[in-house]
């Protein structure tokens, strides 16, 4: 299972929808994988079969059905278990994505454990889904938002996490493992540390970290960490929060109603044991069995070398980029220290005109702030351009993409 | 290279987009903004007599905002209310030779139509304040209670 037996070379005819084509014949080159990835026909079938052959509320019912969608569905949550290196199942939470688990954290611990004059610390790199949370937390106790900034290498200024933490208010760090804009990866295992030592709580975005790296969350000893489905080959409408279980038992339920409860009477209930107690409602089993089909296709290929795979297509497109008239790459050039997100602009040519131009060749990047528009004033432009990768893309996309980006700089005269 | 959105017409017009600055005391000042993209502009006018005497715009956009931003203030600049307040669609697109978007793509079309969606927004805030600062207001709103 662990091996990385698997080639990568032929790896596109598992996914139908790269088969296809757009803009009058042109085959699909898709590369906003940031924003969300395409299925393997693996995961389709999952789904599909599902619903075809096992459809049932799970938890409950006694007959087979409900046995089997049951089985299938807690299975998947020691999948991820597995996975990501986490000793304890209870601690694997259902949700939505990333931006309900952060939320979950915002409303179920933040409103137990933030007060007044407290404050939480986040960067100045992170999604509109780790800040809008935070704000609301803390202007609903009377506490504090802090950002740490970032260098004009797209890393983060940690000596200013170094100044918050000394105030001794800071209740909870909490940051992405990989910038959605820059593809910076975060210095995890020093701000984690530093923050341990302070007796402060962490809470990781794993939403683009995951699907292209591996993840040990044993090992890194934070206290949150949260990460959506679709962004690693899985369906849309699933994402995990991990919870230490320590602090988990601290917190007040997010989501009041069936399945999360022990025993209702009129005026009182009891909740039901960890994890259920954040589980209400019946879930989305179908693409949490879905998911399950991503994290073995993942696991077949081998996260290591899906990491290697990007690194490569990283430097390759960055060095072809890099010599298109006109052209501002943002982030770091150290490949070890980014992922495979490359965020650029052209002179005085607007993100949603390069989008254009290079979407009639097929080609589908994305432009505008990428919910992330505390970093676009920090790098003081309203919107850029957008290439990110994944296992399926190839050095040829990357050719299909410079050939276009340079009709850009051609039309525009740069 | 031909390019069917990007003309030369289209990225001059953009490039050398007429009547950006800011206005002292306008009249009327409008911001809008198109959450999807981030496009964001502020129109801004002078009026006398009933006719637009200046008009000012400034923010951030695409080719074809600016474009369409650009031609939208030069149609409008000394003519009356009541022509900036039925101008179409299609007179700012056709100036560019862009009412192919239209049809084609519902995405871009709202880059192209932010400039008058804004000054549509501004005249009609400031005919309803005009209204409601004027005796006929008054009168109307005397007449409408006697109908009850």
């Amino acid at each position: 299972m662990q091996s990385s037996s698997v080639s990568l070379e032929n790896i596109q005819k598992d996914f139908p929808i790269l088969q296809r084509t757009v803009r009058d014949g042109k085959p699909l080159v898709y590369l906003d994988n940031a924003s969300t990835t395409q299925k393997p026909i693996q995961v389709i079938n999952a789904i599909s079969d599902y619903y075809t052959n096992h459809n049932a509320n799970i938890h409950r019912a006694v007959y087979a059905l409900a046995e089997e969608a049951t089985e299938a569905y807690e299975a998947t949550r020691d999948k991820i278990a597995k996975f990501l290196n986490i000793k304890n199942r209870e601690e694997v939470i259902f949700v939505r994505g990333t931006t309900e688990g952060i939320n979950l954290v915002a409303y179920a611990w933040g409103r137990q454990h933030i007060k007044e004059g407290d404050i939480i610390v986040t960067t100045e790199y992170e999604h509109h889904s780790n800040i809008v949370p935070w704000q609301l937390l803390t202007k609903e106790k009377g506490a504090k938002l802090e950002y740490i900034g970032v260098d004009d290498n797209g890393e983060l200024l940690l000596d200013q996490l170094d100044s918050y933490l000394k105030t001794g208010k800071v209740k909870l760090v909490t940051f992405s493992q990989m910038s959605n804009v820059l593809g910076t990866i975060s210095n995890t295992e020093e701000i984690i540390n530093k923050c341990k030592q302070a007796g402060v709580k962490t809470l990781i975005d794993g939403a683009q970290s995951v699907p292209h790296m591996k993840v040990d969350i044993e090992k890194l000893g934070c206290d949150f960490f949260a990460f959506s489905a679709h962004k690693m080959l899985g369906p849309t409408g699933v994402g995990i929060l991990w919870v230490r279980k320590s602090v988990l038992e601290t917190m007040e339920p997010f989501h009041g109603g069936g399945d999360m409860i022990r025993e209702v009477h009129k005026y009182e209930t009891t909740w039901n044991d960890l994890p259920y107690k954040f589980e209400a409602g019946t879930p989305n089993i179908a693409d949490v069995i879905g998911f399950s089909a991503a994290i073995d296709y993942l696991t077949k290929i081998g996260m290591d070398t899906i990491r290697k795979h990007e690194i490569d297509l990283t430097k390759y497109a960055l060095e072809k980029m890099s010599q298109i008239k006109g052209i501002t790459i943002y982030g770091s050039k150290d490949l070890l220290k980014r992922g495979g997100v490359i965020s650029f602009n052209f002179h005085d040519v607007h993100p949603h005109d390069v989008a254009t131009i290079v979407d009639r060749d097929g080609i589908a990047i994305r432009s505008g702030h990428h919910c992330a528009q505390v970093l676009m004033e920090r790098l003081e432009v309203a919107a850029t351009n957008r290439a990110s990768f994944y296992i399926y893309n190839t050095t040829a996309d990357v050719d299909k993409l410079i050939k276009s980006l340079e009709k850009v700089a051609e039309l525009f005269k740069l | 290279m031909s390019d069917p959105i990007y003309t030369e017409i289209i990225i001059d017009e953009a490039r050398n987009a007429q009547n950006e600055g800011i206005l002292e005391n306008p009249d009327i000042s409008q911001h809008d903004a198109n959450p999807m993209c981030g496009d964001s502009i502020t129109l801004q006018m002078k009026v006398n007599d009933d006719t637009i005497s200046d008009i000012k715009w400034h923010g951030n956009g695409c080719t074809i905002c600016k474009a369409c931003t650009s031609v939208l203030t030069q149609l409008i600049k000394g003519k009356d209310l009541t022509y900036a307040k039925n101008l179409k669609k299609e007179e700012i697109l056709s100036e560019l030779g862009l009412e192919h978007l239209i049809r084609q793509s519902p995405v871009r079309i709202k880059c192209a139509l932010l400039s008058l969606k804004t000054l549509k927004l501004g005249l009609y805030t400031y005919l309803a304040k005009k209204i409601e600062n004027s005796t006929s207001f008054d009168n109307l709103k005397e007449e409408a209670s006697k109908l009850y």
